[in-house]
């Protein structure tokens, strides 16, 4: 119960990034470093899929955050898809649902960077 | 290795679960504070916020009391009765006051890419009384309380960046 799995795969000009499992105090790091290696190798148009993760905490939201601002500094984005409504409403409480876009689907997601 | 739970148990005064101060222990204290939303008079919308003011509360512990050493030990106390549900956090680390924190702008945190102050946040956000104590050479005791009837607050809707309630 509660494996953190994340896997990342190329999604028409932007990377696909599917999270499994629990993104908290515990598994944030794992989730930090695959972003901080997407940048690395000048990935900045990540769509975040959110779909199968049970839970968020504020370290888990943190590390998009974090992200953001260097994404959008090398002209790309981080869009989050298809959160849960209990992921969906830790977003809220924070007041980043303001800040982040979000996308019902994978081909809704990627059209967002070519809009 | 998952690292299991010292210990939980129950008694008049409630139930009680007692962990070592290391983050994959976080799952079992949300697995513990689900089982005592489920058995309070919460409505059903308002328990998975608790279940995660808790966790914040205890990954603050970790972080801050215990600087990330996994040999202390943190206690969670939880009793409920028709009216609210009252946690108890207590750990024997570093002083840390989470009041001495103060409400972040959320707008601003993400232009400067900040972290810090997001769990205390929303602890504030979803609990209706947060409140520290510390008791020299003995421990840090956070105590956190939610309404089964929500209370007012006193002022303008909290907005996220907005002021900070019951701390």
């Amino acid at each position: 119960m509660g494996g953190f799995s994340i896997k990342s795969e190329p999604a028409g000009g932007a990377v696909l990034v599917k999270v499994n499992g629990f993104l908290d105090a515990h598994t944030f790091e794992q989730m930090e470093n695959t972003i901080n290696n997407l940048f690395n190798e000048n990935s900045f148009k990540i769509v975040v899929d959110l779909s199968g993760v049970d839970y968020i905490s504020s370290a888990g939201a943190g590390v998009f955050i974090g992200a953001i601002g260097t994404a959008q500094e090398n002209k790309g984005d981080i869009v989050l898809m298809q959160p849960t409504p209990h992921v969906k409403e830790v977003f809220d409480l924070l007041g980043l649902s303001q800040i982040f876009h979000f996308a019902d689907d994978a081909d809704t997601a990627v059209k967002f960077f070519s809009s | 290795m998952a690292c299991a739970a010292k210990a939980e148990m129950e008694d008049e005064g409630g139930a009680k679960l007692e962990i070592e101060s290391k983050t994959e222990n976080l799952s079992r204290v949300r697995e513990f504070m689900s089982k005592q939303v489920s058995a309070s008079q919460l409505p059903p919308a308002e328990r998975g916020k608790v279940i995660l003011a808790v966790d914040e509360a205890v990954a603050n512990i970790m972080k801050h009391s215990y600087e990330e050493v996994a040999s202390g030990t943190i206690t969670i106390s939880v009793k409920s009765d028709a009216e609210r549900l009252e946690i108890h956090v207590m750990d024997s680390g570093k002083k840390f006051d989470p009041n001495s924190i103060r409400d972040i702008d959320i707008i601003q945190h993400v232009k400067e890419g900040r972290k810090t102050g997001l769990g205390i946040f929303l602890m504030r956000q979803i609990m209706d009384e947060v409140e520290y104590s510390f008791k020299e050479g003995q421990r840090n005791e956070l105590r956190l309380v939610k309404y089964v009837k929500p209370k007012p607050r006193p002022g303008p809707a909290v907005q996220a960046g907005g002021g900070a309630k019951g701390a």
